[in-house]
């Protein structure tokens, strides 16, 4: 269904048809600038690349993707001349708008690992919820091996395997079954081909992406504009989430003279920062919640390995604070995930919405 | 050196021995020859009533702060349980299995117990401390046992599959034959009923020690490997979306058919199976069953729905149609082997359904769009069919064999123009929404053909290739019992009764002339025969005859019984009236000379010539008169 809501174009005065046609592509500079300068000022300390502030990245990035779909509409007479560069140059982002999909799939499976974690932690939680029964020598063994499985299942891709192949050598010869669940988990994904790479997805996503000069006319500004929005986008995805192959090397750049610009690149330059933090350098997300989740669970790891039958009441009380602190990232993590998961898949589908109506006007 | 295993182990086996007979062998335990135990070690019967008693005695309002003393080595003799059955595996001997799971039962519930009760007493909980040590080492046996069982019976089945994969190939070389052969055996999950009841005793178990989180991720775990291998092994792994789109058709077919066998099985099959599975293993934990069964049907229905997705947004095209409902097709018989799982699933499945229903009307949509567009200035050589009426109507006739779900799909659309009085009487008509369809796209087909018949300046030429035409189409209709019930009866009549008007303008444009050459009016003069008058009539009959036989042999009719009717209706008007315009003034002519310049046929001549009409020879090769 196409848009239904755009001011008229019934002005036939050519000269005020090009007015409005600036306006509107200015009115979308100007929207695009604003969301992201809200971005910029919500994602200090703890809030950048936490589910909420990555929510909000996804709902801006559906507010801009909208104001674009009614741009296009507007300017498709100047587009379905299959020859016109207008017709090229939007047609090249719906085409490129594709290869965010496959992304928005890995991501799905990277949320579906992120569940399985949670599962893990609800068990240590459980195990060593002191509320109903007294914690014995039984309940910290089952809460350190789900630490563990958790620790291995959190574990950066190569070092992973690194880690299977060294098990395969000891561990018992039980038809060769020592797998950890931790390492189970991580086999799972499949939404993407075996050979798919994130990283890779990423740098075609930006490829040939020729910035305009300012005053271009025409839609190469604002497609210009949408692309790199979509890029960013799916840049800060697989920057926060786990998925095959991640890597954030590609090369990522806006010129100032875009009124968007200083705020995107603030935040590009922000994340990639905090990639490069001795204590998330080799996370396998950078979301912050798995930071939580790693450090309490390594923290209670620790604890746990500290602790001697029979507990003394100090230990006892330690660890129903960590207990306590655990509970506050899992009910974080629980409480986001379910939305954040659903935004995504919407985005997912206004991408196909958008290359299907574009399918069937542009050519 | 006391050995409370091997006693145990006979103990085992003498609970489930009627009493007396236990009764007797407790008496004599020197007599048994594997015992090497004292007459005061307890059997494992007896400890565990001797905790079951313990259990009773804590929940009273006085509840002891002292281990019993029959209680006291529980903990131990769990553990050596443990060990034993570390080392012989569970699933080998059902009564060892039972008699161990309910040793657990026993020490989860002891710790349980004791853990909320929180009793201040040193001996508790230091025998609280070994028993939960014990009980958690036990929970962890019993989840590598659920998984490495899980896991064993999923590779025996491989086996005997590949082994009867090589067996059936050896035997033939038509791949049709190795499917049917193996869809026989086809049952999923294949494990023996001996594992699933040993699967079942260990979920009961985990779930009542409290670890029925663990057990459910063991069992999800092993399930999706098994779905991740039944996938692979036909060939579908992870899809990229951007591949879907680059490959060719020719391609994307091939895949698109390996979706639809996959998808199907796992309707008929696996998900049914891994529903039976779920409830054999966790048959009172309703709850724990929906969750799993959800999450395993749903991760692998969305790989399926990622695929349909991704196919949808390839370039519409016409050869396209079919492959897309049948998708569709696959998708709607998928539901009902899901509805055991949460709604959102289905919900998720009926989009990817309604994506490819919208596609395939975009795409039938493309089928009016080509009629318009095919304007061609040139006529078809001899009146005959036009390529553009064999595509529409085998393309129609094969869409007919859709026409339910080309309903369905139809009937989600919005209908732009609405045109109430027209064929009322039919009621398929009003009912079916493809219905609409097809006669939209026949209009427009026959306005189409209407254009094209006016390229013949022949208005003759410009009749046989209505005739063809419609006759062709009407063929089609009647040859298939899905159009002709969707076209309706009034709207095959009509059509006949078009074809009949085609017919008779043809033979008015073609055989007026030459009938009025032969009526009798104007023969006479003054009430004699005129010779020149006749010579004249002669000499147009041939002419106008040959030029006709010249013409209109190389003219095509198609249809073998149409051609035939034509020709015996010519006969039918020509003959008779020539015969007579012969029999009465041949003889005229004859006495003068060249009477052979005048009376070139015979009467039976005619019938041999019209019988050459209409049979597309070329030119060159009119007959020539002998």
């Amino acid at each position: 269904m196409l848009l239904s809501f755009r001011r008229d174009q019934v002005d036939s005065n050519a000269a005020s048809h090009n007015n409005n046609m600036e306006a509107e592509l200015d009115s979308f500079q100007r929207q695009v600038a604003e969301k992201f300068t809200d971005l910029n000022a919500s994602s200090s300390g703890d809030d950048l690349l936490s589910l909420e502030w990555i929510g909000k990245l996804l709902d801006s990035f559906l507010c801009c993707q909208e104001e674009f779909r009614a741009i296009v509409f507007n300017h498709r007479s100047q587009i379905s001349a299959s020859s016109s560069p207008t017709n090229r140059l939007v047609s090249d982002y719906f085409e490129r708008s594709i290869k965010a999909l496959d992304v928005c799939n890995a991501i799905r499976d990277g949320v579906e690992q992120i569940r399985q974690w949670q599962k893990l932690s609800d068990i240590v939680i459980s195990a060593l919820d002191s509320r109903r029964a007294n914690v014995g020598e039984g309940q910290l063994r089952r809460a350190k091996k789900a630490l563990v499985d958790l620790a291995i299942g959190m574990l950066d891709e190569k070092d992973s395997t690194r880690l299977a192949h060294r098990n395969r050598s000891f561990g018992r010869a039980k038809d060769g079954h020592n797998r950890s669940m931790g390492q189970h988990l991580r086999s799972l994904s499949w939404s993407v081909s075996r050979s798919w790479s994130a990283s890779k997805q990423l740098q075609a996503l930006a490829s040939n992406l020729t910035t305009p000069r300012q005053n271009d006319v025409g839609l190469a500004v604002p497609v210009y504009t949408m692309t790199s929005v979509l890029l960013f986008v799916m840049w800060v995805l697989v920057a926060a989430i786990p998925c095959q192959d991640r890597g954030l090397q590609v090369s990522f750049f806006v010129p100032r003279q875009f009124r968007w610009a200083a705020p995107v690149m603030s935040l590009h330059d922000k994340i990639v920062e905090e990639s490069k933090r001795r204590d998330r350098k080799n996370c396998c997300g950078l979301l912050k919640e798995i930071g939580r989740i790693e450090k309490s669970s390594r923290v209670m790891n620790e604890l746990i390995d500290s602790i001697h039958f029979p507990m003394s009441e100090e230990k006892e009380s330690e660890v129903k604070q960590r207990v306590e602190e655990l509970v506050e990232v899992h009910e974080a993590l629980k409480n986001g995930l379910d939305p954040f998961e659903r935004k995504v898949r919407e985005v997912f589908h206004r991408i196909v919405r958008s290359r299907t109506e574009s399918l069937d006007s542009l050519c | 050196m006391e050995k409370p295993e091997n006693h145990a182990t006979e103990s085992e086996t003498n609970a489930h021995k009627p009493d007396d007979e236990s009764e007797q062998q407790s008496h004599n335990p020197t007599e048994t020859p594997e015992s090497e135990s004292s007459s005061s070690e307890l059997s494992l019967t007896q400890a565990m009533e001797a905790v079951d008693g313990f259990i009773q005695s804590l929940s009273s309002t006085d509840p002891l702060l002292e281990i019993p003393p029959s209680v006291e080595p529980f903990p131990e003799t769990v553990d050596s349980l443990v060990s034993k059955m570390e080392s012989s595996g569970l699933g080998r001997d059902e009564t060892e299995d039972s008699a161990f799971i309910l040793a657990v039962n026993r020490i989860s519930k002891s710790v349980m117990t004791l853990r909320e009760l929180r009793l201040d007493s040193t001996p508790v909980s230091s025998w609280l401390n070994r028993a939960s040590s014990v009980q958690n080492r036990a929970a962890s046996l019993l989840d590598e046992e659920f998984r490495h069982l899980l896991d064993r019976s999923r590779e025996k089945k491989n086996k005997n599959h590949n082994n009867n994969a090589g067996d059936v190939s050896s035997d033939s070389s038509t791949h049709e034959t190795d499917r049917c052969v193996l869809q026989e055996e086809d049952t999923f999950p294949d494990f023996p009923p001996e594992s699933i009841s040993t699967l079942k005793k260990i979920a009961g178990a985990m779930i009542s020690a409290g670890y029925e989180a663990e057990c459910c991720m063991s069992y999800e775990m092993s399930r999706r490997h098994a779905f991740k291998e039944e996938l692979s092994e036909v060939g579908f792994e992870g899809i990229n979306v951007e591949d879907v789109l680059r490959i060719p058709w020719e391609s994307l077919e091939g895949e698109i058919a390996n979706w639809i066998s996959i998808v199907r099985r796992c309707s008929a099959v696996l998900f049914p199976g891994e529903l039976s599975l779920c409830t054999a293993v966790f048959p009172d934990a309703a709850a724990t069953r929906k969750r799993l069964f959800t999450g395993l049907v749903s991760a692998v229905t969305i790989r399926f729905l990622d695929f349909s997705g991704a196919v949808v947004l390839t370039k519409r095209s016409s050869e396209k149609l079919f492959k897309f409902l049948d998708m569709y097709e696959t998708l709607r018989d998928l539901i009902p082997a899901v509805e055991q799982s949460d709604s959102d699933l289905i919900e998720e499945i009926k989009l990817a359904q309604t994506r490819l229903g919208e596609a395939a009307v975009t795409i039938f949509g493309e089928l009016e769009n080509s009629i318009k567009t095919d304007q061609g200035r040139t006529a078809v050589p001899s009146g005959a069919v036009h390529p553009l009426t064999r595509y529409t109507m085998n393309y129609l006739k094969y869409a007919c064999e859709y026409k339910d779900t080309l309903d369905q799909v139809f009937q989600t659309e919005p209908e732009p123009e609405t045109k109430p009085n027209q064929r009322e009487d039919d009621e398929e008509y009003k009912v079916s929404a493809f219905a609409r369809q097809m006669i939209k796209v026949m209009e427009l087909l026959d306005a189409n053909l209407e254009v094209k018949s006016r390229l013949y300046r022949d208005p003759a030429l410009r009749s046989i290739f209505l005739m063809n035409n419609g006759r062709y189409i009407l063929q089609k209709i009647k040859g298939s019992t899905e159009i002709r019930d969707l076209m309706g009866q009034a709207w095959t009549r009509k059509r006949s009764t078009e074809l009949r008007q085609y017919h008779k303008s043809y033979q008015r444009e073609t055989w007026g002339k030459v009938l009025q050459c032969m009526n009798q009016e104007g023969i006479q003069v003054n009430g004699k025969v005129s010779k020149p008058v006749l010579k004249e009539r002669f000499k147009v009959f041939n002419t106008m005859f040959d030029e006709i036989h010249k013409t209109q042999s190389t003219w095509i009719v198609s249809d073998e019984q149409m051609q035939s009717e034509l020709r015996v209706s010519i006969a039918a008007l020509v003959i008779p009236a020539y015969r007579s315009f012969f029999g009465r003034y041949k003889q005229h002519i004859d006495s003068g000379r060249h009477s052979d310049k005048y009376v070139k046929y015979q009467p039976e001549d005619i019938e041999t010539y019209i019988d050459d009409l209409f049979d597309g020879n070329p030119p060159s090769m009119a007959r020539k008169r002998t």
